[in-house]
């Protein structure tokens, strides 16, 4: 066997392989060549592109919308696409204060002994209403005061609150709600400067919140946090 | 319209593992690849979870893309046309398995690249042409229907072996006539 006659067999295998011909052991034996030949590699990729024309014969036709579904639950089952580029959208652009618009004009009426100025508020609420969180915040005191208007938790699942902070490419819990409906929350220096301007949501998360830091479940409500 | 650099960025940020890159890339190349599919498979429901398959190795794989040398619609082509040809043996009891892939050209080109398309497209005719007409559809047969040594040799009624010489030889004349 001549080099020209090996040249020749490389060729005709490169093709084969590129044909997808072979069957899977002599496409294991050439792969390992692959491997270990860049040279044959390249006619691979050569017979690959020099092929090419003939798949002009595929007609292009347009998938059901399910097989993109499905492919994304399948690669991405932990954090569904729709929450993602929910928060996506929410975290980069000032959209979320279109949804709040409907703002308060009943703050609660100081049910705490200690005295509650606060200077910025958020509605945070379902699209159908079926979740309204009324959120009011006091710089002064870092105090963040909630009030759960309508809705509650699903049945073995909690809801957890989220500030997507201007800018910001991330939500941070602000942690989980109890079953009462009015809490206080704390704030931390930090977050409470990165409140205004900024949007609260509340997702649904599994019994003691977010395993991953990030919100796991769908994203219940929204609000923008506004001036008083 | 998309470009073919387009598609190639998006491979490239899909690599990064850009999710949002990944669902340009599906809008923007499932239909070309569903058709591979439906094609090879000629069952739509196969053909649909071929093209699901086809996109999840797609995510595993774009990182590999930079460095493997295929332009972009080859490489998701030649991806999806083996996925889809596995699961045809599959079904036809044959042998299986699954790998690298590449191969086409044809997105929505600039004008230039359609220019560049056209002309290795007839380049390719013409070497077909070259050879003896029930060569070149064994070719022709293998690439477009996905078919095996022993379907081409079934239908061009050849002994299996004679099969396999012809399309060698066929396949050496080719390169030569391409190169």
């Amino acid at each position: 066997m001549t080099a020209a006659d090996d040249h020749n067999d490389d060729i005709a295998l490169a093709g084969e392989y590129a044909l997808h011909l072979m069957d899977a052991d002599a496409r294991r034996a050439f792969e390992a060549r692959l491997d270990a030949e860049p040279a044959l590699r390249a006619l691979v990729v050569e017979w690959n592109e020099q092929l090419a024309p003939l798949a002009d014969n595929f007609t292009p036709q347009t998938p059901p919308p399910a097989v993109k579904a499905r492919i994304n639950a399948v690669l991405f089952p932990a954090t569904p696409s729709r929450t993602w580029s929910l928060w996506r959208v929410l975290a980069g652009s000032g959209l979320a204060a279109v949804l709040a618009v409907g703002v308060l004009v009943m703050l609660p009426q100081d049910p705490a002994p200690t005295p509650f100025t606060p200077s910025l508020t958020a509605e945070i609420a379902a699209e159908d209403a079926s979740l309204i969180v009324l959120a009011s915040f006091a710089p002064e005191t870092g105090v963040l005061r909630i009030d759960r208007q309508a809705g509650a938790a699903n049945a073995g699942r909690v809801l957890e609150l989220w500030l997507i902070a201007e800018g910001a490419d991330a939500p941070v819990s602000l942690g989980v709600l109890p079953d009462e409906t009015q809490t206080d929350i704390a704030l931390p220096e930090t977050l409470a400067q990165a409140i205004s301007g900024g949007t609260l949501a509340i997702s649904d998360e599994p019994l003691g919140g977010s395993p991953t830091g990030v919100p796991t479940g769908d994203v219940l409500a929204l609000g923008a946090v506004v001036s008083l | 319209m998309t470009t073919r650099e387009d598609v190639e960025n998006m491979i490239l940020r899909v690599g990064l593992g850009d999710r949002a890159a990944f669902s340009a890339l599906y809008d923007a190349t499932s239909a070309k690849l569903f058709g591979v599919c439906l094609r090879i498979l000629n069952d739509r429901a196969e053909a649909e979870d071929a093209l699901q398959d086809a996109f999840v190795r797609i995510w595993q794989k774009a990182d590999s893309y930079a460095v493997n040398g295929y332009s972009p619609m080859t490489w998701l082509i030649t991806l999806t046309r083996n996925l889809a040809i596995d699961k045809l043996r599959a079904r036809k009891g044959g042998n299986v398995d699954i790998d690298e892939v590449h191969d086409l050209k044809d997105t929505g080109p600039t004008p230039e690249a359609a220019a560049v398309a056209a002309s290795e497209k007839s380049r390719l005719d013409g070497c077909l042409n070259e050879l003896p007409s029930d060569r070149a559809d064994a070719v022709r047969g293998a690439y477009i229907e996905g078919y095996s040594y022993d379907e081409l040799a079934a239908r061009f009624d050849v002994p299996l072996n004679t099969m396999r010489t012809w399309l060698r030889r066929s396949l050496i004349k080719l390169k030569d006539c391409l190169s």
